[in-house]
């Protein structure tokens, strides 16, 4: 793996949680009562 | 794929002595070879496979005749909704997931995957959300007996055997979402020079779209289940009317999970049926684009599907109307995929090795099973229909005529590049008959028990339904027995009996993973080859 790469997978690993985290909230937010 | 050529192929063994290859319990414990890790999810799933297989047989065992001969209705009920859990948390998602670690590294060109120690975590999580799974059984009250689905009220209600369950999800899920994250962040970063999206082996393309359907609706399963666990520990009243809450909106979110859920459990399959057949046909895969385009219309389709699950529970017409042409319409793109596998056949050469056998026992049966969905998609027919033993025959012509005929087809296909032998072909076509035919036998029947109104999940049963339970229950013995036959044959490849398999055994013309030796080297690709 090159360092540009390593940079690109950790990038777009971070995006994927912040996504996932996200998803997460919302389906709680709509869920309150 | 398209029109790959690999102008380059460096030594397949690389030269990092940084990363020798490391022995003993440390190579298991500590692996983050893509190889090693795919070779452990393949074991834990035919584990948990067993495990889910004997669950499924002592239902059977029960519903051999009427009346309760073995087992109290509320162990039977555990012995369901855990068969289920068991089956589609421990041991499709993982093995399919076990596929994705093996060959799609090989497959783009890549060394390894892309986040490593985290593939090694991804996996450990595994065993420990199945031993909580399987501890359940021995709790007071025993396990979940509220479906695989676990709905509220009932899950509200049980014992200590629900909060293990939900923890295990809490766990597969977590497992199940960094295993995504790693494969799409290596699809995206780590192809092999000029191996451009298109040029992809259909195999990575569907991973990738099922990548995203998993971080997508991962989250929201993780969500619901954390609020059933609220609402039985800590006072909040998410699914329960008396506080505010809503039972029913359990079932929205559980189904908005669920449905695209199926198609995580079925896009790979196409994948590898879609890499089987152009090699057995002698002839490139017919539409590739169009197959790439279907896989993304299929998996958009079903986010707006999944109320189709909950048609008994009432909803004003307009919405049943959208949800069951939205359904009819998920058809379509699954029509051209099976139109092009049959255009791919269609005047190639076709021989009929195992891997070929599955897969085309995979159109047929897989077909019968996308009909019946399509019977249940009808509105006024799933509400006769909901809840009775039809809808448990559509299923399992999904997921098991579905995702395990492809992945025999396609464990057949890589058993070579992974063992380095070729299995024995005779017992391998022993073994796809035998399953095919006791598939049948087991499941075919439930068709009729349901239109004549057999509930499932329902332990006893009136006398009427005793003679297809019966041919049922001896197709599911005849069925999980022809698996020892699978295991015998995987093992006699492993343990090198058999002839020796070439680099390229089955004269594939592409794929990078023909390029490499077989068995494939514990290093592939330090240097990326260049792709055409």
């Amino acid at each position: 793996m090159t360092p540009k790469q390593r940079r690109n997978s950790r990038c777009t690993g971070i995006i994927l949680t912040i996504i996932v985290i996200a998803i997460m909230a919302w389906t709680f937010w709509r869920g309150y009562p | 794929m398209s029109s790959v050529t690999i102008d380059h192929v460096p030594p397949s063994v690389g030269h990092d002595h940084a990363h020798e290859k490391p022995y003993g319990w440390r190579r298991w414990l500590f692996a983050t070879n893509h190889k090693d890790i795919g070779t452990m999810y393949l074991i834990f799933s035919f584990c948990m496979l067993l495990e889910g297989g004997v669950l499924a047989l002592l239902i059977r065992t029960e519903l051999f005749e009427p009346g309760i001969q073995f087992f109290q209705p509320e162990l039977f009920n555990q012995f369901t909704s855990m068969h289920g859990l068991i089956m589609i948390f421990g041991a499709i998602m993982p093995a399919f997931v076990g596929f994705a670690n093996w060959m799609i590294p090989l497959q783009i060109g890549a060394s390894d995957m892309a986040f490593a120690r985290m593939n090694n975590f991804s996996f450990w999580l595994l065993p420990v959300g199945a031993t909580l799974m399987t501890v359940s059984f021995f709790v007071p009250g025993g396990a979940q007996a509220a479906g695989w689905t676990m709905y509220a009220p009932l899950s509200l209600q049980m014992g200590p055997g629900m909060d293990f369950a939900i923890f295990a999800v809490h766990i597969l899920g977590a497992s199940s979402i960094m295993g995504a994250i790693n494969i799409i962040v290596t699809i995206l970063n780590l192809r092999a020079p000029g191996m451009t999206l298109m040029k992809m082996p259909m195999f990575c393309w569907t991973w990738l779209v099922t990548a995203y359907l998993l971080l997508a609706v991962m989250p929201v399963l993780a969500a619901s289940v954390t609020m059933l666990l609220t609402d039985r520990h800590f006072g909040t009243t998410f699914f329960n009317a008396a506080g505010g809450g809503d039972p029913v909106l359990y079932q929205h979110v559980f189904w908005f999970f669920g449905h695209p859920e199926v198609y995580i459990m079925i896009l790979p399959a196409f994948g590898m049926i879609s890499e089987v057949i152009p090699v057995f046909a002698r002839k490139k895969l017919f539409g590739y684009s169009s197959m790439v385009y279907a896989v993304c219309a299929i998996a958009i389709l079903s986010f707006l599907v999944w109320a189709h699950h909950m048609f008994a529970t009432g909803m004003p017409v307009t919405a049943q109307l959208f949800f069951m042409y939205a359904t009819m319409l998920i058809s379509i793109p699954t029509g051209v995929k099976v139109f092009n596998w049959v255009a791919t056949m269609w005047r190639g050469s076709m021989t009929f090795e195992t891997p070929m056998l599955f897969a085309i026992g995979f159109i047929f049966v897989f077909t019968i099973g996308g009909f019946t969905g399509l019977v249940l998609a009808l509105a006024p027919v799933d509400i006769q229909l909901t809840d009775t033993f039809y809808v448990v025959a559509h299923f399992h012509y999904v997921l098991v005529a579905g995702s395990l005929f492809a992945m025999f087809s396609a464990a057949y296909y890589w058993l070579p590049k992974w063992s380095g032998r070729m299995y024995d072909e005779k017992l391998g076509k022993w073994h796809f008959w035998m399953t095919m035919i006791s598939f049948n036998v087991a499941f075919f029947p439930m068709h009729f028990l349901g239109l004549a109104g057999m509930p499932r999940r329902v332990a006893d049963y009136p006398a009427q339904f005793t003679d297809f339970n019966q041919i049922s229950t001896i197709g599911a013995f005849w069925f999980g027995l022809s698996q020892i036959l699978f295991m015998y044959v995987v093992l006699k490849a492993f343990s090198g009996r058999g002839e020796k398999a070439s680099a390229n055994p089955w004269g594939a013309e592409q794929g990078l993973e023909w390029t490499v030796p077989s068995p494939a080297p514990f290093h592939t690709f330090t240097t990326p080859p260049e792709v055409n």
